[in-house]
């Protein structure tokens, strides 16, 4: 029954022209690629899904894969804003969805009393829009021109009562304001959660999503995204720190390094002017690859030589 | 049923499907079967795979499903395993035998979870069964009663961790002003602020470190406490949890990050030693040295699960102890023991340990573990 509703509100509002032009996966994976995104036909339906049937996609995955920049390419690609909320503990309304301009308030109260204002009408004024002041998640709702791209990010930061109130933004689409009465998207947005999995999420709010899971990628892919981030890249180097993060990752580190990691490592071997990884690049730039002592050490361990070969 | 090597996409086959999903450890619900015929609607006419990619983001909902579905894909449309994966599911390939594993304890989970109101509304034998099964001795459990026990056990844990983070939130005390409400209270004053409303600000929610002996003979208690541990976690600011014989494991990531079933696996891999000769003292500075500063602080509470059987020196561990003491909020040592009627605490160890502990109680049995409510 909601997906009908959504659906009728779909049709009612304007058509993008960033969405029209995705006419299936093939055109989004190219539109990503354009943009320097490496999507696979994985991600590309998920994020296809999601444009058309405008119901939120939650992506999980470890950190340094990409999560983030899927939205942030998505909005580019679709010519629209992104909007993003940063989940953190104790986040909350105010933070999140709106919050009186209190200052702002009080003076006009002070301006208003030698008016002869009824008390209705000073009231009906501090209350205006003039003294909302829109956090992400309003912002999302009242776009005027087209569909945003609303990134929720880390979900799983934000505590479980937050996540109740989203559940109901992201089934309705609506805020009430009790000042004001509730306030109505002319725009769905498309909205993006993301979650690195530190707790999980309540069943109520996985299933009002489409489900995407962001996992390593293989030699091929990650070789692709680093040509595809980091066009002066020499093949012979890109090629040898793509293995030596691959060989990494299989060392059950505490954090094993994501693609972030891999293009940290490789921008830098670049910029000290190595045209090759060796035992020496690879312990000077230790740091863009193993975040922690531990790491660095259990890394050490196995043997750098042995990794890089 | 067998279906032809074309999966057939007609809604019938896909709510059929969800259904098949459904009695494999997928949640599969009714808002996610209408996700799926409208992916798969939408997504159109494509190849097997693409069709699969649509299905896989609409109905699953969790890494673990994620991992299983084209397992449960392949054997629904009954065909043999297409060469074409995608190349991220190699992780799941490989993990495939390990979530069939856990599938079972996947859906144990799921019903404490999901459906409280059906797991209460067996009926009456199955509260009479309740009642015998809370006061069981986790040592004497029988292998017919383990997997009711498991699913009563978490029920009732969620069930007490949420009402313990209900009381922590009424514990609240004004301590800012509240701008907000007092504007709102001053209009009908003319603007003047006099009325002041103030805002509460969440008491600070303890975190808790436990300290889990896992040798021999006290196995089959740690393993409950660890699920105990488990649903904890989620109400308090930080749970850690290690594991001890002779030596000390962490465990709190492997807790932290994964479902339970995953975590206890998981376990059982980490685990140094779950047989062999206690060091209690030697293992608690080991934990000092190595933790003591970044996790004890006034606002931990410390719990130590152990019968006190200790093969080292009980100087050491009233030592060790004292410093714990001193640090944290709170020490409680939990004993199966205590259990017994005729236990009295005369071992050496337990001795040495009495006068630092502010707690000492029972783990024996779901009634004792539930009782700690009041502790914490």
């Amino acid at each position: 029954m909601r997906l009908a509703g959504a659906l009728i509100l779909m049709s009612t509002s304007p058509k993008l022209p960033g969405e029209n032009q995705i006419k299936d996966v093939d055109a989004l994976i190219r539109g990503f690629e354009q943009l320097g995104y490496v999507a696979d036909r994985s991600l590309a339906t998920s994020v296809y899904l999601l444009l058309k049937l405008h119901k939120p996609l939650l992506i999980e995955g470890h950190a340094g894969l990409g999560k983030t920049e899927v939205a942030k390419v998505l909005a580019a690609m679709l010519g629209t804003r992104l909007i993003r909320l940063q989940c953190y503990e104790g986040l909350d309304v105010g933070a999140a969805v709106y919050e009186w301009n209190y200052q702002k308030q009080l003076l006009a109260i002070k301006i208003q009393e030698k008016t002869q204002q009824t008390v209705e009408e000073k009231e009906k004024h501090i209350f205006s829009k003039e003294f909302l002041l829109e956090r992400p998640l309003l912002q999302s709702i009242l776009a005027e021109e087209a569909s945003p791209v609303l990134l929720i990010d880390e979900i799983d930061r934000a505590d479980e009562a937050f996540e109740a109130f989203l559940l109901e933004l992201l089934s309705d689409f609506q805020i009430s304001v009790p000042e004001m009465g509730t306030l109505k998207a002319k725009h769905i947005p498309y909205v993006i959660l993301t979650s690195n999995r530190t707790r999980e999420l309540s069943d109520a709010l996985k299933r009002r999503c489409f489900y995407h899971w962001i996992d390593y990628p293989d030699f091929e892919k990650e070789l692709r995204i680093v040509r595809a981030r980091l066009p002066r890249v020499e093949e012979a180097l890109g090629r040898q720190v793509v293995r030596f993060v691959q060989a990494a990752r299989q060392l059950d580190l505490a954090k094993p390094p994501g693609v972030t990691e891999t293009l940290d490592c490789a921008l830098s071997a670049m910029s000290l002017g190595k045209h090759e990884l060796d035992m020496q690049t690879v312990e000077e730039t230790l740091g863009c690859v193993t975040k922690s002592v531990e790491d660095s050490a259990k890394l050490k361990a196995a043997g750098i030589e042995k990794l890089l070969s | 049923m067998m279906r032809q090597e074309e999966p057939d996409r007609s809604a019938t086959s896909i709510i059929e499907f969800c259904q098949f999903a459904r009695t494999h450890g997928l949640s599969a619900g009714i808002q996610q079967v209408l996700a799926s015929i409208e992916a798969t609607r939408l997504i159109g006419d494509v190849d097997r795979q693409g069709f699969a990619l649509a299905l896989r983001t609409a109905v699953t909902s969790s890494k673990e499903e994620w991992d299983l579905f084209f397992q449960l894909f392949d054997s629904f449309w009954n065909t043999s395993a297409p060469k074409s994966k995608p190349t991220s599911d190699k992780a799941g390939k490989a993990k495939t035998s390990q979530a069939k594993a856990s599938s079972r304890t996947l859906r144990i989970e799921s019903v404490g979870d999901a459906s409280p109101p059906e797991a209460e509304g067996k009926g009456v034998s199955g509260a009479s069964a309740e009642r015998r099964i809370r006061k069981m001795d986790f040592s004497s459990v029988s292998q017919d009663d383990l997997a009711s026990l498991e699913e009563i056990s978490l029920r009732l844990f969620r069930r007490m961790s949420s009402r313990l983070s209900r009381r922590l939130r009424i514990r609240e005390f004004a301590d800012r002003l509240d701008l907000r409400r007092t504007i709102r209270r001053s209009i009908h004053r003319g603007g003047e602020p006099i009325v002041l409303a103030f805002q509460g600000r969440k008491s600070q929610v303890p975190r808790l470190v436990i300290f889990l002996d896992v040798s021999g003979s006290m196995n089959s208690y740690s393993l409950f406490l660890v699920r105990f541990a488990y649903t904890l976690q989620k109400y308090f600011k930080r749970v850690d949890t290690f594991l001890f014989s002779t030596d000390v494991v962490e465990i709190s990531e492997v807790l932290r990050t994964r479902n339970l079933a995953e975590a206890l696996h998981g376990l059982s891999e980490k685990a140094a030693g779950w047989a062999g000769g206690t060091k209690i003292g030697e293992s608690l500075n080991d934990f000092n040295r190595r933790y003591g500063r970044k996790l004890l602080s006034r606002n931990t509470v410390f719990i130590i699960l152990s019968d006190g059987w200790d093969t080292g020196e009980p100087e050491m561990l009233s030592e060790q102890l004292r410093k714990i003491s001193y640090r944290a909020k709170k020490l409680i040592w939990l004993n199966p023991l205590l259990g017994l009627k005729e236990y009295e605490p005369v071992t050496r160890g337990m001795i040495a340990a009495l006068p630092y502990i502010d707690v000492f109680a029972p783990a024996h049995n779901l009634e004792s573990l539930l009782e700690l409510e009041k502790f914490l």
